[in-house]
């Protein structure tokens, strides 16, 4: 089993590589197959996904553990995840004006529980139905080109899930805590940094430290860099507020659902950028088109201005998503969670499953 | 046919009326499949045309005529511009005075200059936009969403799929009703949905929560009664009725499909302008 899972994940890294090359670029200078990127990523999904699947095929003769997350139980969650997607991304995002989207948390949930191609196939399934199929007011023109990133999405769920990431942990000694939060901060700053280098700033100065100066010869405007500090002192006093939520709840969970949802977040914002850019010059219609319109003002081109919202908006939004299953997850009874085929990694370590004699296990349930 | 038509009233319960009328033209009676072939690779085209006269005529030849031989032209254009709306608005506003590369000054509002090099990318952008909500919203006007997933089943997509695509029609309705319920009665216990961001945000735990943890709660029952019913029976179903297909359609679908690959490939290598 380990052995399908190395192969999915070379598979993958190495159609990424070789798209990049086909596309122009290299290892050190990718930006040549930015442009490229949800194309490359759409092929890496399909060879990782036919390598995992031969590859359990030649060993036991069977696709059982594809087959195994599209129980009844599955296909009954899916389009509850779906009308979930939709509703919420199109309704509560818009009431509650937030500049987030909030239209994965039904993908995440089934990730999730049932595992990465449920998962995926969710996230497929939910843009493609949000453009051809519902009626409106539940319509979206613009839905299906963006399934390639809520394919990943899903995906990306299900991996997470099934590493345990998204388990509670309530009751974390303080080692663990720390670990977690250790763990955590690097992640997050580790991304935090590599997208600030890549798409914000030409070079990293202290004196000049702002996400607006893509001309770095010429001193940047002081507004900018009032601007750029305010945005820092932001993102300290989020991690700040993030450890503190981390002592209060004594919740290790929370740290390792801030990376599946940071990261989740960067790879969706690299998948989203190009289509929006491509298809629309960068703006989407929603509240995060404010954003855009700055970052064009400092002189960004389309596909940069796209990079940079989406690197925001993005991992924001994830995050916030990731978290919310995360919630939604825990209230669940730890029975009904291990009836889906991938639940049992979302049970406490000791919470009492009750015993069940119902065949959960088989194929069909 | 007075079975298939009993068939259609059945599927028709419970759409917007608009939707369910029977094929009343021609357009209508095309087969699912070719009418999203058609919006596909006209939204597809449109992009890859790029430009202002492409999207321009794409739109006239394959939304505006069928739309008037389909009589739904007045509900396409209001349907496809209450959708586009605001990412139409979006469109305009960011590129007319956010566009670095302009040079030439049409007015200005304090700090922010309306360029020309800016109007003419959003015109662009914009009527790539009517293209592709124009092509999609003419298919759907057109088209019973079931029709669609009855026809790809009978074409050999899995009947698990397509049971997924039916029930998610269904279950958004009933969900939206859910959650007004809810946030009207987390809103008599005093939930604030008006105030700061804050209180906004902390607003959607009490209605997200309950929506999603009942509808979860609900599967359990649901999975009971179709095993019940024999969903997880291995072999075909059988349908009682599927949308006609024609062999001239299957060429059109073949032929539009043909069609947009080699426009892209002629995009690609850049021997068109």
């Amino acid at each position: 089993m380990v052995v399908r899972w190395i192969a999915a994940v070379v598979a993958f890294v190495a159609t990424l590589v070789i798209g990049i090359v086909a596309a122009g670029g290299s290892f050190t200078d990718y930006e040549a197959a930015l442009a490229a990127f949800p194309w490359i990523t759409a092929a890496a999904v399909i060879v990782s996904f036919a390598v995992y699947a031969a590859i359990e095929f030649a060993q036991t003769g069977a696709v059982t553990s594809v087959a195994r997350q599209f129980g009844t139980r599955t296909i009954v969650l899916m389009p509850i995840a779906i009308a979930v997607n939709v509703v919420l991304g199109q309704t509560v995002a818009a009431a509650l004006k937030i500049p987030i989207y909030l239209d994965s948390i039904g993908t995440i949930i089934v990730g999730a529980l049932a595992g990465p191609i449920a998962g995926a196939l969710t996230g497929l399934l939910s843009n493609l139905l949000w453009t051809y199929v519902l009626p409106p007011p539940f319509h979206s023109d613009f839905a299906a080109p963006f399934a390639i990133t809520a394919v990943v999405i899903g995906l990306f769920a299900g991996v997470f899930g099934r590493a345990g990431l998204l388990r509670p942990r309530p009751g974390s000694r303080i080692p663990q805590l720390a670990l977690a939060a250790v763990i955590a901060l690097v992640v997050v700053g580790g991304l935090a940094a590599w997208t600030y280098g890549e798409f914000y700033s030409e070079s990293f100065s202290l004196d000049a430290f702002t996400f607006f100066n893509p001309t770095p010869d010429v001193p940047p405007d002081p507004v900018l860099v009032v601007i750029g500090w305010l945005i820092a002192g932001l993102l300290a006093a989020a991690v700040i507020g993030f450890l503190l939520l981390l002592i209060v709840r004594r919740d290790a969970g929370v740290a390792y659902v801030v990376v599946a949802g940071a990261i989740t977040g960067v790879v969706a914002a690299m998948l989203s950028a190009p289509i929006a850019a491509n298809l629309f010059g960068g703006v989407t219609g929603a509240g995060t088109d404010f954003l855009v319109a700055f970052f064009r003002q400092q002189g960004s081109d389309v596909l940069t201005a796209s990079f940079q919202q989406g690197l925001i908006s993005d991992p924001i939004d994830k995050i916030t998503t990731f978290l919310l299953v995360f919630i939604i997850v825990a209230a669940l009874p730890a029975r009904m969670k291990a009836r889906f085929p991938q639940g049992e990694r979302l049970v406490e370590v000791g919470e009492e499953v009750a015993p069940d004699d119902d065949g959960w296990r088989g194929a069909t349930a | 046919m007075a079975r298939s038509d009993r068939l259609s009233a059945v599927a028709g319960h419970g759409l917007p009326d608009f939707l369910g009328r029977t094929g009343p033209t021609a357009y209508h009676r095309l087969n699912p499949l070719t009418k999203a072939t058609i919006a596909t690779t006209s939204a597809v085209a449109a992009v890859a045309v790029g430009g202002l006269i492409g999207p321009a005529v794409l739109l006239a030849l394959a939304v505006i005529a069928p739309a008037l031989a389909a009589g739904v032209l007045r509900d396409l254009v209001r349907t496809s511009v209450l959708l586009a709306l605001p990412i139409a608005i979006s469109v305009l506003v960011v590129n007319l005075f956010f566009y670095p590369e302009g040079q030439t000054e049409l007015f200005r509002i304090g700090p922010v200059v309306a360029t020309a090099e800016g109007l003419r990318f959003a015109v662009e952008i914009l009527a790539r936009i009517m293209a592709i909500s124009g092509a999609v919203t003419l298919f759907y006007l057109t088209t019973r969403p079931s029709d669609l997933v009855i026809d790809l089943e009978r074409r050999g997509i899995s009947s698990r799929v397509a049971f997924v695509a039916n029930a998610s029609v269904q279950t958004v309705p009933a969900m939206v009703e859910r959650a007004g319920q809810i946030t009207d009665a987390q809103r008599a216990r005093g939930l604030d949905t008006e105030g700061s961001v804050w209180r906004r945000l902390r607003g959607i735990v009490p209605i997200v929560g309950p929506v999603i943890l009942g509808s979860i709660a609900e599967v359990e029952e649901r999975t009971m009664a179709l095993e019940a019913r024999g969903f997880t029976r291995p072999g075909r179903r059988t349908l009682l009725w599927a949308p006609a297909d024609r062999p001239a359609e299957a060429f059109v679908r073949w032929a539009l499909l043909v069609g947009v690959v080699a426009l892209i490939v002629v995009r690609l290598a850049g021997i068109l302008p």
